[in-house]
């Protein structure tokens, strides 16, 4: 979960590590009052969930106040990388005489903590790692481990600053590293960390990921105004609909409805249909042992799409059942009907019992199932991928 | 032979009086799994599938001398779990759930590397070694004992290419899911050298997805591995900058895409496959 920058700020606050004193606004109006409050030039900061806002406009120094309520307009009509600017932060303008990177991370391939250090703040650290790696230092730790004093003053010390300066930035850096581990963070990023022209230490911006998956942990955040959120650009309509379902779900170009199990066949299914010389038109995700109520839902979202043409479905029952998975095609066909031709294999857990729910379905109402194609454990899933393929090019009359 | 868990393991179930963990307590003991107990604190004393149930993993060592463990228990209690059973000196676990924290599989990496203890998942469908033991959610049908190993993050996947390998006539030796959780208790190149050095895995068959780091890593233990290694990676036409998927198969910039990682894989040394019916084919080219 990425937070925004004035988010990130918050819990530096908290870890008392220096920021802006700058204010949140949503309207150009209040971008107006809130500079008034800052006073003197005021940089307006775009608040989108994504990186390279600079480079697209997104960021703005505004020298005199007039021209705040101008600028903040100019920023609120502003799309960044399909991310609409709904927020920005006003905060003075700093005097800025060096930029320096403090960084937290996870280096997976070890299993520690990273802890990443640069005078070279301010530009992106990826491109500074390639193109001078001399320039990038590093220190592992182990999850167990505190960062000492001595150790965060040897690291600043690297980023060419001064003793005074060092003095200021180690609890800095000590502070980023106790956030990180308290909040359960994948990144958390000072970029850049500006000693100012008159020697004073200042988190210009912040960059804080926080792990999805143990939010439930931090309650406090929720009582700060940080929620869980939908982390993608702008999402299709269909790809609402699906968030609103919780299934993972992804448009992309093609014209076959890609209805597969878990993720792992979600993913390489994809590229099956494309072996076979076909295209999907999404990425689907059941999830672990779906309900025959989600399993119809996943129907609908592909039935309902204009640009699919025929359905592709694989179910192999591991954690999940396939009378479940039986019922909830035969739920999708009774109650919503399928409009395009489907081929799907169901095998593994409970087939037996999916098998019969299928051809107990089908003796009622053999109208029903129609357009169905459905094999078993005998039929190789690549002939499955193949008729997917043929049933699509047909369809569009190929 | 086998890997990790063979006929004579002896499994505890963390989490066996939870709704998951019977039903699959259940499922393992027909198979044949020798499960012998399993661990609810607050529930010791009762029985479960006819199995003894303890309040912790050190009581039911010592009742049953219990080597393995599958857990069985929300995400939030995995790192408790998993280093308990570790410090009880339980040998291998396998960790079914998913979403685990980030940081917990963290501690629970250390704790494993410190005791000589193997951790595999989370987001794990579990291990089987076929006609011996079946750790987790694997559904039987798929498997028969034989001479290719596998290793896979996906579960589904997993199915798919013993399906194949029992079809074509070769059989697997052991099915180890990696899981798909972000952080994972063991690696490829883990689980590949473990292959390497069991007498009854003529080849193995390792499929990995867009995303993440650990497929990279095993290229150094696949080129010095005698025996010969299939590998597949899911996620070649996936489009750049979409997140699908597992938590794990998020591309990372350059780093992490499917074309990349069986690119390297194949300098490597292994042997690439596009789809499930080029493993035969492989193998019988490579004399398997």
């Amino acid at each position: 979960m990425r937070l925004y920058e004035y988010e990130g700020k918050k819990l530096f606050s908290e870890f008392k590590i220096p920021i802006p004193k700058g204010e949140v606004v949503s309207s150009a109006s209040e971008a107006v009052t809130a500079a008034k409050a800052v006073g003197g030039p005021v940089v307006l900061k775009s608040q989108v969930l994504t990186g390279g806002r600079g480079k697209a406009g997104g960021i703005k120094v505004v020298e005199n106040p007039n021209d705040v309520k101008a600028t903040a307009e100019q920023l609120f009509n502003l799309k960044i990388k399909g991310y609409k600017v709904e927020k920005v932060l006003v905060e003075p303008k700093l005097n800025i005489a060096k930029e320096i990177y403090f960084g937290v991370t996870i280096d997976r391939l070890n299993y520690k903590l990273v802890v990443i250090v640069s005078g070279a703040g301010g530009m992106d650290i990826e491109e500074v790692a390639a193109k001078s790696p001399e320039k990038i230092h590093k220190k592992l730790y182990d999850i167990e481990e505190p960062m000492y004093g001595f150790d965060a003053i040897e690291l600043s010390k690297k980023c060419g600053l001064d003793s005074e300066q060092t003095k200021q930035a180690a609890p800095i850096l000590q502070g980023l590293f106790r956030l990180f581990k308290k909040y359960d963070a994948k990144l958390a990023e000072i970029n850049p960390l500006v000693v100012t022209a008159d020697g004073k230490l200042i988190a210009a911006d912040s960059r804080v990921s926080l792990d999805d998956d143990a939010v439930f942990r931090h309650p406090e955040l929720a009582t700060m105004g940080i929620e869980k959120r939908h982390e993608e650009g702008e999402m299709t309509p269909r790809e609402q609909q699906a968030h609103e379902w919780e299934i993972p779900y992804l448009d992309l170009e093609g014209n076959i409805g890609m209805f597969p199990g878990g993720a792992g066949f979600g993913i390489m299914g994809n590229d099956f249909i494309h072996y076979y010389g076909g295209t999907p038109a999404n990425f689907m995700d059941s999830g672990g042992g779906p309900s025959p109520e989600r399993i119809a839902k996943m129907l609908v979202l592909l039935d309902e799409n204009p640009n699919v043409k025929a359905i592709f479905g694989a179910r192999f029952g591991g954690i999940s059942r396939c009378d479940d998975f039986a019922k909830g095609v035969i739920m999708f066909l009774k109650d919503h009907g399928l409009s395009k031709p489907m081929v799907m294999r169901m095998t593994g857990n409970m087939w037996q019992e999916g098998v019969r729910l299928f051809e107990e379905a089908r003796k009622e109402n053999p109208k029903m199932f129609e357009r169905v194609e459905a094999h078993g454990i005998e039929t190789p899933i690549e002939e499955i991928s193949r008729r997917a393929v043929e049933l699509a090019k047909m369809a569009e009359g190929k | 032979m086998a890997i990790l868990v063979h006929k004579k393991s002896k499994v505890l179930v963390q989490g066996i009086t939870g709704g998951a963990g019977s039903f699959h307590a259940k499922r393992m003991i027909a198979y044949g799994t020798n499960i012998v107990g399993g661990v609810t604190p607050g529930k010791g004393g009762q029985v479960v599938e006819g199995k003894p149930v303890f309040d912790t993993v050190t009581e039911c060592r010592e009742a049953t001398g219990a080597d393995t463990s599958v857990i069985f228990l929300p995400a939030k209690f995995v790192k408790e779990a998993a280093i308990e059973a570790i410090r009880a000196g339980i040998k291998f676990v396998v960790v079914i759930p998913e979403h685990i924290p980030i940081h917990d599989m963290l501690y629970v990496r250390k704790e494993a590397v410190k005791h000589g203890a193997t951790v595999i998942g989370g987001n794990t469908a579990g291990i089987i070694t076929p006609g011996q033991a079946n750790l987790g959610i694997m559904p039987d049908i798929a498997f028969t004992p034989g001479r290719v190993g596998t290793v896979s993050r996906s579960g589904s996947i997993t199915y798919y290419v013993a399906d194949t390998l029992t079809r074509s006539g070769y059989g697997e030796s052991t099915c180890v899911g990696l899981g798909g959780d972000p952080i994972l208790g063991s690696t490829f190149d883990e689980i590949l050298q473990k292959f390497e050095e069991d007498p009854a895995t003529k080849a193995v068959v390792m499929t990995g997805e867009i995303g993440g780091v650990y497929e990279e890593r095993a290229c150094d233990t696949i080129s010095k591995m005698k025996t010969p290694v299939i590998a597949m990676i899911g996620g070649i036409f996936a489009p750049p900058g979409k997140r699908m998927g597992h938590a794990g198969a998020i591309v990372e910039g350059k780093m992490g895409t499917a074309k990349e990682k069986l690119e390297v894989l194949a300098s490597a040394g292994a042997h690439p496959a596009r789809t499930f019916k080029d493993i035969p084919e492989i193998l019988s080219k490579l004399r398997v």
